[in-house]
């Protein structure tokens, strides 16, 4: 445990001196925010299932930082590690690669909370944080698309022959979770096809936007992000052997 | 000799930190390692020299325990690495060839961080000054010269106070004089009383620090020995002198061992076997010749293994 928390602790430091990352996770979310919820206004439609769009596009940008760093930096930050041998070089000193990619997971989810607060904190003096319908699945739909998302994270961290290919296939992923996920136009407002992919692919967004607004339940979603951390988790095993020493 | 079945000594070393017998690894169907034998005594630095894909690090890395041989024998201070790499782990110190720290992480850290990880056996301030580094504590290993670098990383290997160092390639890429000084660390690091693995493509390195070497060829073991001794087997050694005329060098040959003789009007240029180098001065100074410029000059460990290894060719 000392030596895990010796890592984190370690890995914290290395990540708070990504100004880039920083950036990614910090700045952009809000900033999507205030852009998204100042454009649509306060005028509930159809396409927002009958929600004020300013409520709907706080509590879809909660989700924006869990997928970008996520998908982006920490799938990066493994894949440096195991280009430049770093991963090798703490293995080599008594520290298996798997108590890294934990540190780097806790390290991940420690700045996706972080970041989530700054996207609350810029959104309290501007929209207002709407109310939360229902908190326990709320938590739970956070917490369940999170950890799906750092599964998925460490399977192409370990999958990507380099960073900058990790780098890639991250935002070749961020993309689609966001956009489809309901981060930009709503789930409403998708034709039909769009709906059946955004309803089948692992955003965090659904998980947090649809019990903080009462749109529906969390059984399908909770459904979907299950199989799709079974498919991570089974394929990090399988890397996780294949890159091992 | 390299390894002798049952024996425990080697080198005059009363110790054995490492024995291999017949080790074997292929990647897929690519054989890397064919039958390698060979044991290190504690408190040696035993190089391990080879041409690129030998096998070189793919032995270091099987014996640290960072790969699993396919089969063959292996004990390192008297644990199987592949059985007992945790405990293992915990004695040895390693620089990898391919290896390097977070751009971002700073000395400082890194050598808290390693201690930590290690245990904090020592205190990572005093290894700091030891190795020089106290000056470099807040500066990020990104920008740290090639030399800075592998004074870190010589540091990191001592962090666990290991009785076996492995270092790959330490010095690739160093200006002489940071070689230089990294030469010094690892003499250094074998004064603390850590037997060293040194696997080098430098043949000045492999001659000036090595007690002995062994030397790789497409997985197999072609030679092993101190670095006089690979000299000395690849035969010959050249004797230059002058001489004021051809009669001071007139049957030169019939002494045994002296090759050719070549005398171009001043300097003669004798080619010879390395014992007969006394019986030609004595020759010289039954003839009243006293050269003063006399001179031996002997292959160095690089021509004597290129010289080995052309003859590995298949």
């Amino acid at each position: 445990m000392t030596r895990l928390l010796a890592l984190t602790l370690t890995e914290l430091r290395l990540l708070v001196r990504d100004g880039t990352l920083l950036v990614f996770a910090f700045v952009f979310p809000p900033l999507v925010m205030l852009i998204l919820a100042g454009v649509f206004g306060t005028q509930a439609t159809v396409g927002f299932s009958w929600q004020n769009p300013e409520h709907y596009y706080v509590a879809a940008s909660v989700g924006v930082p869990v997928i970008g760093l996520t998908l982006v930096g920490l799938p990066v930050a493994l894949a440096t590690y195991r280009e430049r041998g770093v991963l090798r070089r703490l293995d080599a000193s008594g520290v298996p690669p798997a108590q890294v990619i934990a540190a780097q997971a806790v390290v991940t989810i420690a700045l996706a909370v972080t970041a989530v607060g700054t996207v609350l904190a810029a959104a309290l003096p501007s929209y207002g944080i709407p109310h939360v319908a229902h908190p326990a699945l709320l938590a739970a739909g956070l917490a369940a698309g999170t950890l799906t998302l750092v599964l998925i994270g460490v399977a192409v961290g370990l999958a990507a022959p380099s960073a900058r290919a990790a780098q890639a296939i991250g935002l070749l992923a961020f993309f689609p979770l966001y956009l489809l996920g309901g981060g930009g136009p709503p789930r409403g407002a998708m034709t039909g096809v769009m709906h059946h992919v955004a309803d089948a692919i692992p955003s965090a967004i659904p998980g947090i936007v649809d019990p903080w607004l009462g749109l529906s339940g969390l059984g399908t979603q909770l459904v979907v992000l299950a199989g799709w951390a079974a498919v991570a988790l089974a394929a990090t095993a399988w890397l996780a052997r294949r890159t091992a020493v | 000799m390299c390894w002798a079945p049952g024996e425990r000594s080697v080198a005059g070393m009363q110790t054995t930190a490492i024995e291999v017998h017949d080790l074997q690894k292929s990647y897929g169907d690519r054989p890397v390692l064919d039958g390698v034998t060979f044991a290190v005594g504690e408190r040696e630095i035993f190089g391990i020299a080879g041409r690129n894909g030998a096998g070189k690090t793919t032995t270091v890395e099987i014996l640290q325990g960072l790969r699993r041989r396919d089969a063959g024998f292996a004990e390192v201070l008297g644990f199987d690495p592949a059985r007992d790499r945790k405990r293992l782990r915990r004695l040895l110190g390693a620089q990898l060839q391919t290896s390097a720290l977070p751009d971002r992480l700073r000395v400082g850290e890194a050598l808290r961080l390693f201690a930590r990880l290690a245990g904090n056996r020592v205190e990572w301030r005093e290894l700091a000054a030891e190795w020089r580094l106290d000056d470099l504590l807040g500066q990020p290993f990104g920008t740290l010269s090639g030399g800075q670098r592998q004074r870190l990383f010589l540091a990191l290997t001592m962090v666990n106070e290991p009785r076996l160092v492995f270092l790959d390639e330490l010095t690739q890429g160093l200006d002489p004089v940071a070689r230089r000084e990294t030469w010094r660390l690892i003499e250094r690091a074998r004064d603390r009383g850590a037997t060293v693995v040194l696997v080098t493509h430098d043949m000045d390195e492999a001659e000036r620090l090595c007690d002995r070497v062994a030397v790789l060829h497409d997985g197999r073991l072609v030679t092993c020995g101190r670095p006089v001794e690979l000299v000395t087997a690849t035969g010959t050694v050249r004797v230059r002198f002058s001489s004021p005329s051809a009669a001071g060098v007139d049957g030169l040959t019939r002494i045994p061992g002296v090759g050719e003789v070549a005398y171009d009007g001043a300097t003669a240029n004798v080619t010879a076997a390395p014992v007969a180098v006394v019986p030609l001065a004595e020759e010289l100074a039954r003839r009243r010749l006293a050269p003063p410029d006399f001179t031996v000059i002997r292959p160095s460990l690089e021509d004597a293994v290129v010289s080995l290894l052309n003859g590995a060719q298949p």
